[in-house]
């Protein structure tokens, strides 16, 4: 897919696992771990929000295009 | 699962075991019933099934009697095995409710469509096959009792379920993208 997640990255610089991200934005880990590793099909406005705000960032710091070559 | 839904899953179990052993005791009995008539006793012919006589056309041509009985045995099979197939899915594990569009309940549906299909088609056959028998002044039981009619309501019912089937394949994507949506 060419949306890239940086999810990862925004985690390392807040310096927070994915365990306590996981339980501040009340999603499972699960559901986390599909979103991180770019296995997501889709991501709601809603657990966007509540991503950016609880890593205090902007959509665009979490969510990237990237052109992928065919 | 609420449990309105589980007592009619239940209830339906329950008349599936019912329909299968009965299907099962048919195919069986046709079975055995044509290769005791072929190879031990023609007798056997004048009471081949419930209400089934087929002395007359035993003793009129024998390779037609075998061809009669083999489509008669096919479609009985094919409706033990339909049976079959519909008694093992409520025993499935993989039969998840909350998630019912997956590919276990898809290849259920598609198998049912298939055998729906051949019964009709086989049941069609057997229904031409039978009226040139009775053009030629062979007297042999009704379809019903054959067990050979209804071939144009198991094809209807086939091919609604192959539409069916393409509608859950659809559904499955839908869910599989629903299920991967945070």
């Amino acid at each position: 897919m060419s949306i890239i997640v940086n999810l990862d990255v925004m985690m390392a610089k807040r310096k927070m696992s994915l365990n306590e991200l996981s339980e501040k934005v009340d999603l499972t880990l699960s559901n986390l771990s599909i979103l991180k590793t770019g296995k997501a099909k889709a991501i709601r406005f809603t657990t966007l929000e509540v991503i950016c705000k609880v890593l205090n960032c902007q959509p665009g710091d979490i969510l990237e295009y990237r052109e992928i070559e065919k | 699962m609420s449990s309105k839904t589980d007592y009619i899953f239940k209830a339906l179990n329950v008349v599936s075991w019912i329909i299968f052993v009965g299907v099962c005791i048919e195919a069986g009995g046709f079975i055995f019933n044509t290769f005791f008539t072929l190879l031990l006793n023609p007798v056997g012919a004048i009471r081949f099934w419930t209400e089934v006589n087929l002395s007359e056309l035993y003793y009129y041509n024998q390779r037609d009697y075998i061809t009669v009985t083999s489509l008669m045995i096919i479609v009985a099979v094919m409706r033990a095995l339909m049976f079959y197939f519909i008694v093992k899915i409520f025993h499935e594990k993989k039969l998840n409710l909350s998630q019912p569009f997956n590919e276990t309940v898809r290849r259920f549906i598609l198998r049912i469509a298939y055998l729906g299909l051949g019964i009709g088609l086989f049941s069609f056959w057997g229904a031409k096959y039978s009226e040139g028998l009775v053009n030629k002044g062979v007297k042999i039981p009704d379809l019903q009792y054959l067990r050979l009619g209804g071939a144009d309501v198991w094809l209807f019912m086939g091919i609604t379920l192959l539409i069916i089937a393409q509608i859950f394949k659809k559904g499955i994507e839908l869910q599989n993208e629903n299920g991967l949506t945070v």
